[in-house]
């Protein structure tokens, strides 16, 4: 694990609330990838920027009955270091403003998401 | 064991050095190393861990880097060193049997030995005895962390 320190990892999440049981895990990846210390961003783009939305991550929960929801995961990414950013363009999409993001996520275009790609270690899509 | 505290059910040893806010405790051993662990209310709010990474020996870590990371089914986050200095021993029965964290915290479940580099003015930051019992009380209190379960 020693090498690890430092790695840029670039998640993109193109999943959201439409699909819950394919938002989870790209969030606990890079939850996991923080905590071996590295720098870890995730992209929320096409569908995936709907669960940024305040009260929407409130609603999928990974179990029932479980008490952990998707914004349980959501707050620990943030609390963990990992940077949450979303596509511009996609809010729109979604007739999204920046006052209907959760708190922490950074507004980004298409050529940010471009040289993010190319700096990153490594990119993981969804 | 000595003399030991109990926070909503979770053990909280009086002997042990603790950082509350990262859940982990400090053993001082006789030839001047220090064992490192997580305290039983940390394993009660990760749940039954699932893997268990510890660094290699030789390691230089600073006070607050990991020395592991921690997987449950609900949770993955990193267990942060509560002192400065060199990882001298791992705990390679996490490896095989992650869940010895849940059931003896302070024992089996050490994760790692450590040679600190700074321990006379880092235990100053660290409780023990009565006092960290009583921060671990308003910790949990504060956070309204639920009760110890412990896996048999």
């Amino acid at each position: 694990m020693e090498d690890l320190e430092g790695k840029k990892i670039l998640v993109i999440q193109t999943h959201g609330v439409d699909t819950p049981t394919r938002t989870y895990s790209p969030v606990y990846y890079a939850i996991a990838a923080a905590a071996m210390e590295m720098d870890v961003m995730i992209w929320f783009t096409m569908n995936g920027t709907n669960q940024l939305r305040k009260g929407e991550a409130e609603k999928i929960e990974l179990k029932p009955g479980s008490g952990v929801t998707l914004k349980t995961l959501l707050d620990q990414a943030l609390d963990a270091g990992v940077k949450l950013s979303v596509c511009q363009q996609s809010m729109d999409l979604w007739d999204m403003k920046p006052e209907d993001l959760i708190d922490g996520v950074k507004i980004l275009g298409a050529t940010s998401i471009i040289d993010l790609a190319l700096e990153a270690d490594h990119v993981m899509y969804f | 064991m000595s003399d030991v505290g109990i926070v909503r059910g979770c053990k909280i040893p009086k002997d042990l050095y603790y950082s509350v806010d990262d859940h982990t405790w400090v053993r001082l051993n006789d030839d001047g190393t220090v064992t490192v662990g997580m305290t039983d209310v940390a394993q009660n709010l990760a749940g039954p861990v699932l893997h268990a990474k510890v660094k290699k020996v030789g390691l230089t870590r600073a006070k607050g880097k990991p020395i592991g990371t921690v997987e449950s089914a609900k949770w993955v986050g990193p267990i942060k060193t509560p002192v400065s200095g060199e990882i001298v021993a791992v705990n390679e029965k996490l490896a095989d049997d992650p869940q010895l964290l849940n059931r003896d915290p302070y024992g089996e479940g050490w994760v790692v030995k450590m040679k600190p580099t700074n321990w006379d003015e880092e235990v100053q930051e660290l409780q023990t005895g009565e006092e960290a019992v009583q921060k671990y009380q308003e910790k949990v209190e504060r956070e309204d962390i639920k009760a110890c379960e412990h896996v048999e």
